[in-house]
């Protein structure tokens, strides 16, 4: 045979070869397809297979400081497939597995826990949830040392199923302003707003359902990996939050006032420190954060009093009044048309520079000036609202922002009353947010910024998008109007409505507002006070804005009710801010070179150092480690070492606690005390014979 | 009609049934893989299905192109050709064994310097090592029983080879080697010789699972596979979608096993096309690989050199090989390998290889064709010489 047929002999061999295999497989198609159809039909039908998400861990969204208002925890709760581990592990590791589970869990004994499971395993089960309650981080690390836990999944079959909880470190701290989103998606505050970057992109993974509706994921690890969320950096300060929510509450709380909002800005950067919204509960018990009225919505009333800065800017700006003008308000009664506008005080002001009107914040002088500059071209008044952008809502970063409202000129609701009403705040809708931008923007020498509460979204540590200041106005009004504004503001806490507010240490400008509400459509007795201003008045840092709602009793004005909290946050930030406090302390409290100081009794190599630090001369003739006691001589201190041997109580009169737990529980006493300060007494007196677990009572004092 | 023909032929040239058997597959490619992209795309383009229609298709396109480049180039050069592509897979797989991204725990995917390109060094390295045994063999046609300089030669460039893919990529080493076998048998290597290479390949074997980054997943899919009690999730799965597709089929796109199959559109798209075209679609695709397998076959027949006669072999042999035994993983007849369908599977590097090298197989069909032509005056003396030998 040549080569030639032997080649070609041998290749049909291996052909055959081949087909040979294809028949195997077209056999076993048919195999499949007609006697085990029925198997895998029945099976087809019982498995139920599906692609799950798998959540991705939730962004945290921090304070300005770094700390955390609200981040994600996992726990997880903890099932076995009881027939994953082999028979000797199973059996090696199960008796102390249900010892390990009935001591943590404390809810069965071991033996239920070892039926549970070995009945679960003899009846071929794949999945038993070993216990409802779910484990932190630590214990679920913890139990993976147990033994056939200590397997893991593949070897002992123990399944850690992580679930998400959301977890605020400071509580209800600032807890409508960071939110919540609940399982349909819907929320409100940061979490809501800024939900698509905090959720991150699920994962997904197949799961099995299996008896019980459980769905049980059939790989170890997820088919899509899930993209974990960003995280939130707002610009809130824990301190001033925690201070304008515990100030605003108490005042609440005293005058059984409806609800609050407590807003504070920094003046250069629009940045938000602090917003608090406290509302009384439904049941009509304490106060809860559950709506954003600073922002939102329902937040949106008419401004009253504070509003008379924007008329202010337009009387100033147009040029037409000068700051000593003066103005007649008569009785405190004045008739527009029909309707009649009173002033605060009964009996009236009488004549007044501009200058008083807006300090003593004269309805009847304020409305009249506007009434005669502008009331034949109001649209040149509604101009202002729109040069000073307050006409339209800003595109906060919270969802739910409240949109201004202001009538239009010439529109069928514009009466002839309409325009001196409005130029005292009323016939408007602003929430304290947009007010407070107006004082802010004042304060900020004339230009407007907008406020924002997130500086940036991170993750990892790494910033990836930044949110920077946006300036909406770059002036507002002139640099001498602006001027002009800011003496007027200064004028009601020095010599106007909020005179009560005064301080010596720096100064705060700002105007009160009163607003009868509107129910029903009528004016009711019932009050919107509010404070809004900025501190301190001459080197503007923060501005805010103080609103109650409804306060019950006499004095029910702005100077009266908001401005007082404005007073106690502006008071502490002011202690606080190093930057702005900057005096001198008067006093230094200077230790009197005669007398000694008063040193307790402790460890002598401690005590020499801090004495020979402080350059006071003192002296010992001991071991190192010697518990001793000053005796104060002339210009020097001896010490004089404690009995401290090992059989005998030691003495520990003049030690502090600690110490004296140190020196007494080294002994094998057990020590148990009361009151506070240094050891006056001791129950076993020093010197008696130790004897393991005596009791001995301290006095302090 | 005749236009179309006279095209073909003008542009297309060797063997017009391998050429026809492939288009077809491409087709059937299309279809099925666009139908179990289904969860992939909704798992990583957010839904959008046609992308995977679109860039298996393009890919498809472009090893069809790549199959007529390789027919268009005489099949003398790729013994050199694949010479060099040998020994520089070598360092490649070393590389990529060591350094190379992993996907399933295995580090099979080589990703060229700059760029977003990766491939398996393993699929270079396989096409690359047939053409170089096939060469070996012809040259040593002569002698072909002498141990010392024909078998240990070939021993040690298949043994080297198969050693390194099998650090990574077993299934693939084996068949490899059962290919290689399998030419060696066509290239006249004596029956005893063949049988002393299956023992040493058990030891190599044995070796790579006890070193390689896959000894543990191997054992464990022999040992799921030898374990007749409990049926491996994805096998089970296949079986449900081979015995629900019935005579006909559930129709192209119907799939419901897709959805819960992994890779339903490579490791397991034969499951995928019994449960849309049925059984008449699987057989008509086993019909496929044996008719182009034949085609190959007849060109060793026809072939007036050893070289292309055990090029067209081996390279016919290694794909269908391949074919038969991802299907026979599909009805069961096999452990799970992860080997792709040639052909019909979605994957780039592979398909564009896979057409390479039956460009390969069409040129030499043609190649021959040429080469009498050239020398046809002294046709008789070179058969004698051939017959002589």
């Amino acid at each position: 045979m040549n080569i030639k047929s032997s080649i070609v002999l041998r290749v049909r061999i291996a052909f055959i070869l081949v087909a040979i295999f294809a028949i195997a497989i077209f056999y076993r198609i048919m195999v499949l397809q007609v006697s085990e159809r029925d198997v895998w039909e029945a099976k087809a039908e019982n498995l139920h297979y599906q692609m799950r998400p798998i959540s991705a861990t939730r962004g945290n969204i921090y304070a300005g400081d770094g700390s955390l208002l609200a981040t994600s925890l996992p726990f997880y709760r903890v099932a076995l497939d009881p027939m994953v581990a082999s028979d000797e592990v199973f059996k090696a590791g199960i008796d102390t597995l249900a010892n390990k589970l009935a001591a943590f869990y404390k809810d069965q004994s071991a033996i239920a826990y070892k039926r549970m499971i070995s009945d679960a395993r003899s009846s071929k089960k794949r999945y038993l949830i070993l216990n409802r309650t779910q484990v932190g981080y630590q214990e679920m690390q913890e139990m993976s040392s147990w033994p056939i836990f200590n397997r893991g999944r593949n070897g002992g079959g123990v399944l850690f199923e992580k679930v998400e909880k959301r977890y605020r470190p400071f509580k209800d701290l600032a807890g409508r302003t960071v939110g919540f989103v609940n399982e349909d998606d819907y929320g409100a505050g940061l979490e809501y707003s800024f939900n698509e970057y905090l959720s991150g992109k699920n994962g997904e993974a197949l799961f099995q359902r299996i008896a019980g509706g459980v769905w049980k994921p059939v790989f170890d690890a997820a088919d899509v990996k899930p993209d974990d969320g960003f995280d939130v950096m707002t610009t809130l300060d824990v301190n001033i939050q925690d201070v304008a929510e515990s100030a605003l509450l108490r005042q609440l709380i005293a005058k059984d006032a409806a609800f609050g909002s407590v807003i504070v800005m920094e003046v250069a950067t629009g940045h938000i420190k602090a917003i608090a919204n406290l509302q009384k509960n439904k049941n009509g018990r304490g106060y809860g954060e559950n709506y954003n009225y600073a922002i939102g919505d329902q937040g949106l009333t008419e401004p009253g009093s504070t509003f008379k800065l924007l008329s202010m800017l337009a009387l100033l700006e147009e040029g037409k009044v000068g700051l000593s003008d003066k103005v007649d308000t008569g009785e405190g009664v004045y008739k527009f048309y029909d309707r009649k506008m009173t002033d605060a005080r009964t009996g009236g002001f009488g004549v007044l520079t501009v200058q008083e009107v807006f300090e003593k914040s004269s309805n009847i002088g304020v409305s009249k000036l506007v009434e005669q500059n502008f009331g034949h071209n109001p649209s040149k008044f509604v101009g202002y609202l729109e040069k000073v952008g307050l006409d339209k809502s800003v595109g906060f970063q919270l969802i739910g922002e409240g949109e201004p409202y202001f009538k239009k000129p010439g529109s069928k609701l514009w009466y002839g009353t309409t325009l001196p009403w409005m130029s005292i705040g009323y016939e408007a809708k602003l929430t304290p947010l947009h007010t407070l931008m107006l004082y802010n923007a004042v304060a900020n020498n004339g230009t407007m910024v907008k406020p924002i509460i997130v500086q940036a979204i991170a993750k990892g540590g790494k910033v990836d998008t930044k949110f920077e200041t946006e300036i909406l106005r770059k002036k507002i009004a002139s640099d001498k109007t602006i001027k002009q504004l800011q003496e007027l503001l200064e004028g009601v806490v020095t010599n106007g409505t909020a005179r009560n507010i005064y301080s010596n240490e720096y100064k705060i400008a700002g105007k009160t507002g009163t607003a009868q509400k509107l129910v029903d459509g009528r004016y009711t007795q019932r009050y919107y006070t509010s404070f809004a201003g900025y501190f301190p008045a001459d080197k503007p840092k923060y501005s805010a804005i103080v609103v109650i709602d409804s306060p019950v009793g006499f004095n029910a004005y702005g100077g009266d009710i908001s401005a007082p909290v404005f007073k106690e946050i502006a008071d502490m930030i002011f202690s606080q801010d190093i930057e702005l406090n900057h005096r001198i302390p008067s006093k230094i409290f200077k230790a009197s070179a005669t007398t000694f100081p008063a040193i307790k009794t402790g460890k002598v190599d401690e005590l020499q150092m801090i004495c020979n630090k402080f350059g006071i001369s003192n002296h010992f003739q001991g071991s190192a480690d010697a518990w001793v006691r000053p005796v104060s001589q002339s210009k020097s201190i001896q010490w004089q070492q404690k009995a401290n041997t090992e059989k005998t109580v030691p003495d520990v009169s003049g030690m502090t606690l600690r110490d004296a737990l140190y020196v007494l529980e080294n002994k094998g006493l057990r020590v148990i005390y009361q009151g506070k300060g240094k050891v006056k007494d001791q129950s076993i007196p020093a010197g008696a014979p130790v004897q393991q677990n005596n009791i001995i009572n301290l006095v302090l004092g | 009609m005749n236009a179309l023909k006279a095209w073909f032929d003008r542009n297309l040239k060797g063997d017009p049934i391998i050429w026809f058997i492939v288009i077809l597959l491409s087709i059937l490619s299309i279809l099925v893989v666009y139908s179990a992209t289904g969860t992939l795309a909704h798992k990583r383009a957010g839904g959008d299905t046609e992308k995977y229609l679109f860039s298996h298709a393009l890919y498809v396109g472009f090893a069809l192109f790549l199959m007529w480049i390789a027919s268009n180039i005489k099949y003398k050069y790729y013994g050199g050709l694949g010479k060099f592509l040998l020994m520089l897979s070598v360092p490649l797989l070393l590389v990529t064994y060591f350094f190379g991204s992993a996907v399933n725990e295995a580090n099979r995917w080589f990703q060229i310097p700059w760029t977003n390109i990766a491939f398996q060094p393993s699929d270079v390295a396989k096409m690359a090592l047939i053409a170089t045994l096939a060469s070996l063999l012809a040259k040593r046609q002569r002698n072909i029983a002498d141990f010392k300089q024909s078998l240990i030669p070939m021993i040690l460039v298949v043994g080297l080879i198969c050693l390194l893919i099998g650090l990574a990529n077993m299934s693939t080493a084996i068949l490899l080697f059962s290919t290689c076998l399998l030419l060696m048998f066509i290239g006249r290597v004596p029956l005893k010789q063949i049988a002393l290479l299956l023992l040493v390949g058990g030891i190599a074997l044995s070796a790579a699972m006890m070193l390689g980054q896959r000894g543990g997943t191997f054992q464990s899919r022999i040992a799921s596979f030898a374990n007749k009690e409990e049926i491996p999730y994805q096998a089970e799965h296949s079986f449900i979608a081979i015995s629900t597709g019935g005579l006909t089929g559930k129709g192209p796109g119907k799939s419901e096993q897709r959805n819960t199959l992994p890779h339903p559109y490579s490791d397991f798209i034969y499951s995928i096309i019994v449960e849309e075209y049925g059984l008449i679609g699987g057989v008509g695709v086993l019909f496929l690989y044996l008719a182009l397998l034949y085609r190959g076959m007849r060109i060793v027949v026809s072939s007036t050199k050893p070289f292309g006669g055990l090029l067209s072999a081996g390279l016919s042999f290694a794909l269908v090989l391949q074919a038969m035994v991802n299907m026979a993983v599909a009805v069961g007849l096999g452990p799970i390998t992860g080997l792709p369908l040639p052909l019909l599977s979605m994957g780039g590097t592979s398909l564009f290889l896979t057409g390479f090298s039956i460009g390969i197989i069409l040129s030499v069909s043609r190649g021959d064709h040429e080469d009498q032509l050239d020398a046809a005056p002294d046709q008789n003396k070179r058969r004698k010489a051939f017959q002589a030998a």
